[in-house]
């Protein structure tokens, strides 16, 4: 047994958490899974459960940086006595719950950097290949792209402006810091498995 | 399935409308909706032979695992597409049955179950109060006492958010409200874990919202059996 925290995590935050570490405000080890599992949540469920167990046996403490991604999400934290982040998202995780409230409320799709690389993927596995149709879905209950900057990588200027006219939502950048994930990931690996 | 009637090969139907679905084809979805309905079919009969096998089929698919949240999400949207055209004409020829408020419990954002429900209790005669999404478990007991509702209907679509119901059950019963005011739960996540119903304190829950009359008429009748309801 080591100790030290395994923190398992989606993949669209990479970016985010790698600079958390290399800046030393978190420790231990970072495990990325595909974010694309999130598309498909009984999928994402075997596959935390897999890591998990093949985590546990090292004895590590573990920390899930996972929303509510799939139905059994605080299953696995209790069963595994992981800790897991506040957050019933990752975009949440990133601005808080507050301003993840507002946002909502203005019927906000937001984009997260990772996810504005893949959005053509993404989108053509979720609304189909018809645009019109996918237009038409989108702009039913959302009236506008945020983009969330963590300013870890160049806003994708090119990437959003062709998702937008794909979407047929007018989009927007908003600047966020590191400040409020970093809260909530210390919080949870403070927090453990007791209350996850 | 059984077509029960001559008329309506609803086999065929319902198996074209999963296609439909599953293929994200939403004029397809409505083609087949308007085609049964102009042919004769009766709405209610639309819904529970052909749109209600068809959305029980994807539940169990995305239970299996063979098909995405995308492809749920669409198909969800398709269904709600279909249930529109499928509503019966309302019935409140003395008066609405009751009155029932709704919402998304606080922190829940996924509106379309809500809406659905809301529509078909509208058309089945009761008179909806929709609180929207994000709702906390205050508003909707001080709304419900505000139009004398006997019954709150909360939807949520993953655990987490599910477990904020346990707030609005504890404000209800912390106020007394217990026997006069009935909770009625729903949304995804009870269908694939039903214990989370009693979890969360829910007198009740329905599957779809096909079912939402008559679980709330239920609700209402043991709210009003205890005595309560003016």
């Amino acid at each position: 047994m080591t100790g030290a925290t395994v923190w398992l995590a989606c993949g669209v935050l990479r970016e985010e958490l790698t600079r958390l570490r290399r800046d030393g405000r978190i420790a231990g080890e970072l495990v990325f899974l595909d974010s694309l599992l999130h598309m498909n949540p009984p999928l994402l469920e075997s596959t935390l459960n897999d890591e998990l167990l093949r985590r546990r046996a090292g004895g590590d403490r573990l920390v899930l940086v996972y929303g509510d991604c799939c139905a059994g999400m605080l299953d696995l934290a209790r069963n595994f006595g992981a800790g897991r982040v506040k957050a019933i998202n990752c975009a949440q995780l990133l601005l808080g719950r507050e301003r993840y409230r507002e946002l909502m409320r203005e019927e906000a799709f937001l984009v997260l950097p990772e996810w504005a690389e893949r959005w053509e993927e993404v989108m053509a596995s979720a609304l189909g290949p018809d645009p019109a149709a996918a237009r038409a879905l989108l702009t039913e209950h959302r009236a506008v792209l945020v983009y969330l900057d963590t300013g870890l990588v160049p806003v994708p200027a090119r990437q959003m402006e062709a998702f937008s006219a794909y979407s047929g939502l007018p989009w927007r950048v908003e600047v966020i810091g590191l400040e409020t994930a970093l809260a909530g990931l210390l919080e949870a690996e403070a927090r453990g498995g007791e209350q996850a | 399935m059984s077509s029960r009637g001559a008329q309506c090969d609803c086999e065929e139907l319902y198996r074209q409308l999963l296609d439909a679905m599953m293929n994200a084809d939403r004029a397809r979805a409505a083609e087949i909706i308007d085609s049964a309905l102009s042919g004769g079919i009766p709405p209610a009969r639309v819904i529970t032979d052909i749109l209600d096998p068809a959305i029980v089929r994807l539940g169990a698919m995305w239970e299996g695992e063979s098909i995405s949240l995308a492809q749920n999400f669409i198909a969800s949207k398709i269904a709600e597409d279909a249930l529109l055209r499928c509503l019966p004409e309302r019935k409140e020829p003395h008066g609405p049955k009751g009155v029932a408020v709704i919402g998304n419990i606080e922190d829940d954002f996924h509106s379309l179950g809500r809406r659905t429900v809301g529509l078909f209790l509208g058309t089945a005669g009761w008179q909806v109060v929709d609180l929207g999404n994000d709702v906390p478990a205050e508003q909707f007991l001080e709304k419900a006492l505000e139009v004398k509702a006997s019954v709150i209907g909360v939807s949520a679509m993953m655990q987490t958010t599910a477990l904020n119901i346990k707030k609005l059950r504890d404000l209800i019963d912390r106020e007394g409200q217990k026997d006069r005011i009935k909770l009625a739960v729903g949304g995804a996540v009870f269908n694939w874990r039903p214990e989370l119903v009693a979890e969360v304190g829910g007198d009740g829950t329905t599957r779809n919202a096909v079912g939402a009359d008559h679980l709330f008429t239920r609700l209402q009748k043991l709210a009003l059996a205890s005595g309560h309801v003016s």
